[in-house]
């Protein structure tokens, strides 16, 4: 169970795909004007990844080597199909907004990346682990940013059609955050943030040791 | 409706206006991976054109004769899409190095990468199934072949021109002083923030 949460945690922090490994960016970047698509896509990304892990890892003895990129791709494929679809039925609102970035899951380097370099290589239970892992990290990260442009570009957190939280009336936003330079300028203090709390955690350590 | 203007219309709205990588997000991969030096980033570019190119046939083709006339292409579009792209590179990587040492040698190590380029997936799917980037131009609910054509020639020399010259900007970088929280990719991330900036100048251009 230890080893379980060790791959959990793992996906979290030390290896979070986007402040840490920065794969899996376009789509992140390009979701994150809205909370509550971020919070979509991020659900979505969750679902495929560990879906994925989950078939990847279960077949992992009977998939020949030579031919494991093109199967990864398909089990992929499949699972982005039935997220592609329940959300154009069910949220159709937010499958508007999200268009081409949920069939985009199928490339995202995340997915294909944890197959490759986890699920393929480990059992059933530690894959779900590094899924969920990756995938709740992933989920934070866009979460987060998306929070940071839509409070700060708009003044305030829509969470369909009802205002969550609002910021007082007399603050100008500058549309520039949710302009797609904003993206790239928010994502880079963030990753110099990450950064930074990642150096203080070590100090830490190394002083109580 | 394809008047000359209207597609020399299309290539610039592709290449520029709309351009893949600094307005729309797709393909940063690379345009983060392979930008740190010139010459990756040349022949990078190239491989791009080039299956671009060849990816946006063979969706259009397969979209027109054989997914839509069934009536399977809402439900059987990705995994047909992302199928017939990675085996057509694997195909083109085989070819090229039998064929053409040289265009091997020049572009052969990008091309297993670009399969899993998102770029390359949304330029083919646009392509054969117009409708997800809202192009902003009379196009009509499809492309025809030799439009689509000329859309993925515009999409794929946007991303190379952009890919250019951020890896131009970034060999600068290197030589700056920059501050220690935000050395490498941070300010790898602010320089694209600021060569979107002149992109996002561009939009309304042409109406586009």
């Amino acid at each position: 169970m230890s080893e379980w949460m060790r791959v959990f945690r793992q996906g979290l922090s030390v290896e979070n795909p986007l402040t840490v490994l920065m794969i899996g960016l376009c789509a992140t970047l390009a979701v994150s004007t809205q909370f509550q698509n971020a919070l979509f896509m991020g659900l979505a990304v969750i679902f495929v990844l560990t879906m994925s892990n989950v078939l990847v890892s279960l077949f992992r003895r009977v998939i020949p080597d030579q031919v494991r990129i093109p199967i990864f791709i398909v089990v992929i494929a499949s699972f982005v199909t039935i997220v592609d679809l329940v959300m154009k039925a069910y949220v159709p609102s937010v499958y508007q907004v999200l268009g081409i970035w949920i069939p985009l899951i199928v490339v995202n380097c995340i997915i294909l990346g944890r197959a490759e370099a986890f699920a393929y290589r480990n059992g059933v239970g530690l894959s779900i682990a590094d899924g969920l892992g990756m995938g709740t990290g992933y989920w934070i990260v866009i979460a987060l940013l998306a929070v940071i442009r839509e409070l700060f570009g708009t003044g305030k957190i829509v969470w369909f059609e009802s205002t969550l939280i609002s910021l007082p009336a007399g603050y100008a936003p500058p549309s520039l955050l949710l302009l797609f330079p904003g993206a790239f300028f928010v994502f880079a203090f963030m990753i110099a943030g990450a950064r930074l709390i990642n150096e203080r955690f070590e100090a830490r350590k190394e002083g109580a040791a | 409706m394809s008047t000359v203007s209207q597609l020399a219309l299309l290539f610039i709205g592709a290449a520029l206006v709309n351009n893949i990588l600094l307005t729309r997000f797709i393909g940063l991969c690379p345009f983060f991976g392979v930008s740190g030096n010139m010459e990756t980033s040349v022949g990078m570019s190239l491989a791009v054109v080039f299956v671009m190119m060849m990816a946006s046939s063979a969706t259009w083709a397969v979209w027109e004769y054989v997914l839509a006339p069934l009536g399977v292409g809402e439900f059987l579009y990705i995994p047909a899409f992302i199928l017939i792209i990675a085996s057509l590179v694997q195909f083109v990587e085989m070819y090229l190095r039998k064929a053409s040492p040289i265009l091997y040698r020049a572009m052969g190590i990008y091309l297993p990468l670009i399969t899993t380029n998102c770029a390359v997936l949304a330029t083919a799917t646009e392509a054969a199934k117009p409708g997800f980037f809202k192009m902003n131009i009379a196009l009509g609910a499809s492309l025809s072949l030799g439009e689509a054509l000329i859309y993925t020639l515009g999409v794929s020399v946007g991303f190379g021109f952009a890919l250019v010259t951020f890896a131009a900007l970034r060999e600068r970088l290197d030589l700056a002083p920059v501050s220690r929280l935000f050395k490498g990719s941070p300010i790898a991330f602010i320089t694209a923030g600021l060569l979107s900036l002149a992109y996002v100048g561009m939009s309304g251009w042409f109406g586009l």
